[in-house]
């Protein structure tokens, strides 16, 4: 039998030592606190405007207030209500609508140019020019479109010299609008996705394509079989990411459409939460729709991660 | 020690400052004045156009030469939409402006909370510039919560038939609107009739704006009404309202009536009618700065709402209220840019010269009486009959909104009328609508149930709700 030794040593009451640490030298501790200050800022920023509010909805949510002076508890009143209101599902099926739109339409799109991009002189011109709508504010963003898809704009006009076609109403007619709102969404996001497709892509060893090349691989055929199935960690991080943006459209659809119209028709989650809040003054309402929104989130996110072991190749 | 300990402070020091400058950035409180003398600082805000505010900038020079005590800043919203929500943030933050404005829409919302001062001491003190009984008594509307006065029209906007003469004469049609109504013979049959003759000339007839003044004014030209004195809601259940919804919603159906929300930019309300491809346009006083531009203003003209007899009927008005923050930090400077706003002088500077709307204090019409457009004294006729948006619908935040999406759907053929009224009749019963005990004067009511419901007048000045 080995003897075991005592997992913590206790300061011995005769020597009067304290526990034994590692020695910190005074430049490493200096270094540590002006680490403090600079996360300072931004633990304070995440602390009152990311944990405090979700706090805050999440106490709210079982309350019901106008945010002013009325507040009552409900319990599960609020989650009730909007589980049963047809607002909230007409909501989450836009929502999923422009998901499902953007995510696949805005990532191919941009897999394909990167690719593109990859292979061309003076690239970096290019890619300012497809990155700029990502550095643009998405006001600024939306507000360009609204003139472009005015019924009168230039791609309604232009479109109506087509015969036959008519002039498309891109932000008046309820079956067009999520369509013209996916449009910008993909336009908007352009940018950033192809500079990290482009970035996978310049991580691809070129002794891979090099040997693809020389066993007779075509283009089209390295592209599909050598550089997706590489790519895949990267299509990953990307579908993860534009399937929460899309969850959270919101400003977008803000500045196009007539609060969230026509009819209802591009009215999205985020919407229906701001709409409860600042035009219903049902905070509590809202804070049960935004904490049922994080609660879709984590499930979608969930299923991805599910899939990825099956889909995504990481390269040992 | 020593040093850690300074770095600790200095650490301290660095995060306080960012947190002070954060929250200073955020802040937009109205304390302190912005010269760091001893003036009184009010903020006050509104929406509205670039031509509105220019004015509401030029009334607050005037006002702050005449109060040198007083410094007062407009803090601009130039979206309606907007308007409400970032109001609600700033006095949830406490960071609301001393004085600001509410829509017709909002205002019940903003008085149930609780966080708008009472008018009535300061209104009806001795040197008040602008009294209770200076102002119509139909256009308080959800302001006045159990008799109590929280809010006060900045002024009105009773909606008219502006019309284009060149139009109607296109369409052959030799009646002048006016002029009937001066003879009494302005009944909804004439005006339906000329309503086919414009169809029939590939014209537009008229266009309404989808909301709550358009339904509740086209019902009560009918003899119908909404909400009864009670603030209960018995549209669905009177057979008059459902017959002049039931009109109401077959000429837009047919396309002699067009929802001005929905026609495209280009081709929209304001320039169809403009181009003398509309009949009516129905619409407030703010429609005078269109013509203008367009020019030809000696071919239109306005006419009252047309109804089911020729006698005049009320109709809605709307109107925008002003209101004091209950927590101001400077009631006496508020209560002095609030009086003085609202006061007979102020409406007049602010309305004068084509201005957007009209009166709401009595003394001040002569701002309407300019000349144009030929029947001018129409607006005044509409806005001393007129009524403000029912107290019951607008305590409820989004209620009229609804109801008007409602509405839309069955105008544009989508929902049946019965469907329509359905929906509507189950939004009602949905919201959460105040006690109509809540929404009157207690003596009032007292009043009225001692008078077992013997009709009272509305429009005489004596029967308003006393402080």
């Amino acid at each position: 039998m080995t003897p075991v030794a005592p997992r913590t040593q206790r300061p011995g009451p005769e020597t009067g030592t304290r526990p034994v640490r590692p020695r910190v030298s005074g430049w490493r501790r200096r270094d540590r606190r002006w680490g403090l200050v600079f996360i300072g800022p931004q633990l304070f920023g995440m602390v009152a405007f990311v944990l405090l509010p979700l706090v805050a909805a999440m106490v709210l949510a079982f309350a019901e207030t106008d945010g002013l002076r009325s507040f009552s508890w409900v319990g599960l009143t609020n989650f009730g209500d909007q589980l049963t209101d047809p607002l909230l599902w007409r909501a989450v099926l836009n929502t999923l609508g422009i998901a499902a739109i953007t995510v696949p339409i805005g990532l191919s799109i941009a897999m394909v140019l990167a690719t593109v991009l990859n292979r061309i002189r003076g690239r970096t011109v290019y890619l300012i020019l497809i990155f700029a709508p990502g550095v643009t504010s998405l006001v600024a963003v939306s507000m360009i479109w609204q003139q472009l898809l005015r019924s009168n704009g230039i791609l309604s006009s232009g479109i109506d010299l087509v015969p036959f076609l008519g002039r498309p109403d891109w932000l008046g007619d309820p079956r067009l609008v999520l369509i013209s709102v996916s449009m910008v969404v993909v336009w908007s996001s352009l940018g950033l996705n192809v500079l990290l497709f482009l970035a996978g892509l310049q991580n691809i060893p070129p002794a891979v394509l090099e040997a693809a090349r020389v066993d007779g691989a075509g283009p089209v055929r390295t592209f599909l079989r050598v550089i997706v199935p590489l790519q895949t960690p990267t299509l990953f991080f990307m579908t993860v990411v534009s399937v929460i943006s899309s969850l959270q459209t919101f400003d977008i659809v803000f500045i196009l459409t007539h609060e969230g119209g026509p009819d209802n028709a591009s009215r999205t989650i985020v919407y229906h939460i701001y709409d409860l809040a600042f035009r219903r003054f049902e905070f509590g309402a809202s804070s049960a729709a935004a904490l049922l929104l994080l609660v879709l989130t984590l499930l979608i996110t969930l299923a991805q991660f599910g899939l990825q072991r099956r889909l995504v190749h990481y390269e040992s | 020690m020593k040093g850690s300990t300074s770095y600790t402070r200095r650490a301290t020091a660095v995060l306080a400052a960012i947190a002070v400058a954060a929250v200073a950035a955020c802040s937009g409180s109205s304390s302190g004045p912005s010269d760091g003398s001893s003036k009184a600082r009010i903020v006050w805000t509104t929406w509205g156009s670039a031509e509105d505010l220019q004015r509401f900038e030029d009334f607050n020079d005037e006002f702050m030469e005449r109060h040198p005590d007083i410094e007062v800043v407009l803090q601009a919203v130039p979206s309606y939409g907007e308007y409400h929500p970032k109001l609600l943030a700033q006095l949830i933050s406490g960071t609301a402006p001393d004085v600001f404005y509410l829509g017709d829409d909002n205002v019940g919302t903003f008085v149930d909370a609780g966080v708008l001062t009472p008018l009535d001491d300061l209104m009806n003190s001795s040197d008040s510039k602008a009294t209770h009984d200076d102002f119509f008594d139909g256009l308080f509307g959800a302001a006045i919560e159990g008799g109590v006065t929280y809010g006060v029209p900045t002024d009105s906007n009773p909606d008219v038939l502006w019309y284009s003469k060149t139009a109607l004469e296109a369409a052959g049609i030799t009646d002048d609107p006016a002029d009937l109504a001066a003879r009494g013979e302005w009944t909804v049959d004439t005006f339906l009739d000329m309503m086919d003759a414009l169809r029939d000339a590939d014209m537009i007839g008229a266009i309404f704006w989808n909301y709550w003044a358009t339904h509740y004014s086209w019902v009560s030209a009918y003899g119908g009404t909404a909400y009864d004195e009670q603030g209960r809601f018995v549209l669905a259940d009177d057979e008059t309202s459902v017959e002049a919804l039931r009109v109401l919603g077959e000429r837009f159906q047919d396309g002699s009536f067009r929802v001005a929300d929905t026609m495209p930019e280009g081709a929209g309300a304001s320039t169809s009618f403009v181009s003398h491809q509309a009949g009516f346009f129905v619409q407030g006083r703010y429609t005078i700065g269109t013509i203008r531009q367009a020019g030809e203003e000696e071919q239109f003209d306005i006419a009252p709402w047309p109804s089911v007899d020729g006698e005049p009927k009320p109709v809605g008005v709307a109107a925008a209220y002003l209101a004091i923050n209950e927590a101001t930090d400077h009631p006496e400077a508020a209560w002095t840019f609030f009086e003085e706003f609202v006061s007979a002088e102020g409406q007049e500077f602010r309305l004068s010269g084509g201005g957007n709307a009209v009166p709401s204090i009595l003394g001040a019409d002569d701002v309407v009486l300019d000349g144009y457009p030929e029947h001018a004294e129409t607006f005044l006729q509409l806005r001393d009959n007129g009524f403000a948006n029912y107290a019951s619908e607008a305590r409820v935040p989004g209620l009229s909104d609804d109801i008007s999406a409602a509405m839309l759907r069955h105008y544009e053929g989508r929902v049946d009328l019965d469907e329509t009224l359905a929906t509507i009749v189950d939004l009602v019963e949905n919201a959460d609508m105040p006690d109509p005990a809540d929404l009157a004067d207690p003596e009032e009511l007292d009043e009225a149930e001692s008078t077992n419901g013997e009709d009272e007048n509305d429009d005489d000045p004596d029967g308003e709700p006393s402080p």
